[in-house]
């Protein structure tokens, strides 16, 4: 439930719920957790991370230099990314938001 | 008033907070909430039991007592006090050596940080699974608002934390004041009603409204992406809290929910401690009812669908109140991840 820690909270955290209502979603859960990687991706590209789903029920941080964490959920990953590799992650960061808009 | 059928077995039952600055009028305001007809089966949850002189069945007197986690955010800190209060009560009640009730009112000290008492609401598992918030009201002295928000940081965030917004000794100020503190508070927090407390009478319905079913105040707002604009003689108290700003975006197209999860999870936990709130009714793709979005610093709300929009109006709208953060990077960085169009100016919705 918090963002800054990471802490998991509840059976599932805030950025794993569904668009729709329950029961109406268009997307299987599977395909849900494809498309959050690919989105993660975007951002973490930028600093050398990526991210793929493990099992079904986690997330697989790699760094371009071979570190690895398993993390619970998408928020808990850049607390993790920054461990690796001691850099900060900004969304605000005019260089992200620039590799984002020629995306 | 929470209905019989709200507060069926399963239900969470409605927590209502009171905060405010010290002299502010919580207790005042409190005091007449508690004579409306639909409060006989309030509980209050207190810090000062000797204040607040009130005859009520059942006033519980906290201590205010934070438990800091061990990352030290503070915001996302445990009130064990009031986890230790929520859960006796409901051990009480159950033992029958309390009556039934249907809703609780914490009243704040003054120098709260709201934080860890949504915190403690969302984040310990009992408590969140007997409990859940109604909405948090702040009360603002009219005649001392500038004087409050200029010298506590406190201040602000229990301003930013509302979803309504009473002003108090509107009897005692003139006009020009209260309309100052008016506009000083709706350019700080527009996601908020503003009400004057001498108009509420001991209407409770009026200021313990469900955060969902208060969403005026979103659909009113008028987009727009800018700066902090410099604050006339009347609003100076935020002067000194100068970098304190709201941003409204309206959003044309459809949000891709995971995409606006992932930016604002990011944004959270870089800027946490500067986003003082976001709030919003976001229209995502792939779902025909709208998402409401509840955010106090690091602290996230559990998105909740709602059944309907409320006005034709159906363009996502999102606040942000902030401190320190340029804007325009802002609203930049939202468009470039959800490669969506935000804040083009436009006219006032009805």
């Amino acid at each position: 439930m918090c963002a800054l820690c990471g802490v998991f909270l509840t059976e599932a955290h805030w950025t794993d719920s569904s668009p729709s209502p329950p029961g109406s979603s268009v997307r299987t859960r599977r395909h849900e957790r494809q498309h959050r990687v690919a989105l993660a991706n975007r951002i973490l590209k930028h600093y050398g991370f990526k991210i793929s789903d493990w099992q079904g029920n986690a997330y697989l941080l790699s760094a371009a230099t071979g570190q690895t964490a398993v993390l619970p959920n998408v928020a808990a990953v850049w607390p993790a990314a920054e461990q690796l590799r001691k850099r900060t992650l900004d969304p605000l960061d005019p260089d992200l938001i620039e590799a984002l808009e020629r995306d | 008033m929470a209905s019989e059928s709200t507060i069926a077995a399963g239900n969470p039952i409605p927590v209502n907070v009171i905060t405010g600055f010290l002299g502010s009028g919580k207790t005042t305001l409190l005091q007449r909430l508690l004579r409306s007809p639909g409060m006989s089966r309030t509980v209050v949850l207190i810090n000062e039991l000797g204040e607040i002189g009130l005859d009520h069945l059942l006033v519980e007197r906290v201590d205010e007592a934070l438990v800091l986690l061990q990352n030290g955010c503070i915001c996302c800190s445990i009130r064990d006090d009031l986890k230790s209060a929520l859960r006796g009560l409901l051990s009480r009640r159950e033992r029958e050596q309390i009556p039934a009730f249907d809703r609780v009112v914490i009243e704040t000290t003054g120098l709260a940080d709201p934080g860890p008492v949504l915190y403690t609401l969302l984040g310990e598992p009992v408590v969140r699974h007997s409990f859940r918030l109604g909405n948090v009201v702040t009360t603002v002295d009219a005649l001392n608002a500038d004087l409050h928000l200029s010298r506590n940081p406190e201040g602000v965030k229990q301003v930013a934390a509302a979803d309504r917004l009473v002003i108090t000794k509107t009897d005692l100020a003139d006009a020009a004041q209260i309309a100052a503190v008016r506009d000083m508070l709706s350019r700080t927090n527009p996601s908020a009603e503003i009400l004057d407390a001498a108009q509420i009478g001991f209407d409770a319905d009026r200021v313990l409204v469900e955060q969902t079913r208060d969403l005026t105040p979103l659909m009113r707002f008028r987009p727009h992406v800018g700066e902090p604009e410099p604050a006339a003689d009347s609003t100076r108290g935020l002067q000194h809290n100068a970098s304190v700003a709201s941003l409204s975006l309206a959003l044309d197209e459809p949000l891709d929910w995971t995409a606006f999860g992932i930016w604002l999870s990011l944004l959270l936990h870089r800027h946490g401690d500067n986003v003082l709130r976001v709030k919003g009714i976001l229209r995502v793709q792939d779902a025909a009812a709208p998402v409401f979005i509840n955010a106090v610093q690091h602290i996230v709300h559990p998105p909740q669908h709602l059944e309907r929009w409320p006005t034709a109006d159906q363009r996502s709208r999102i606040v942000f109140i902030t401190r320190g953060i340029e804007h325009a990077l802002l609203a930049r960085s939202l468009a470039a991840f959800s490669r969506n169009r935000v804040g083009a100016p436009t006219p006032e919705a009805a």
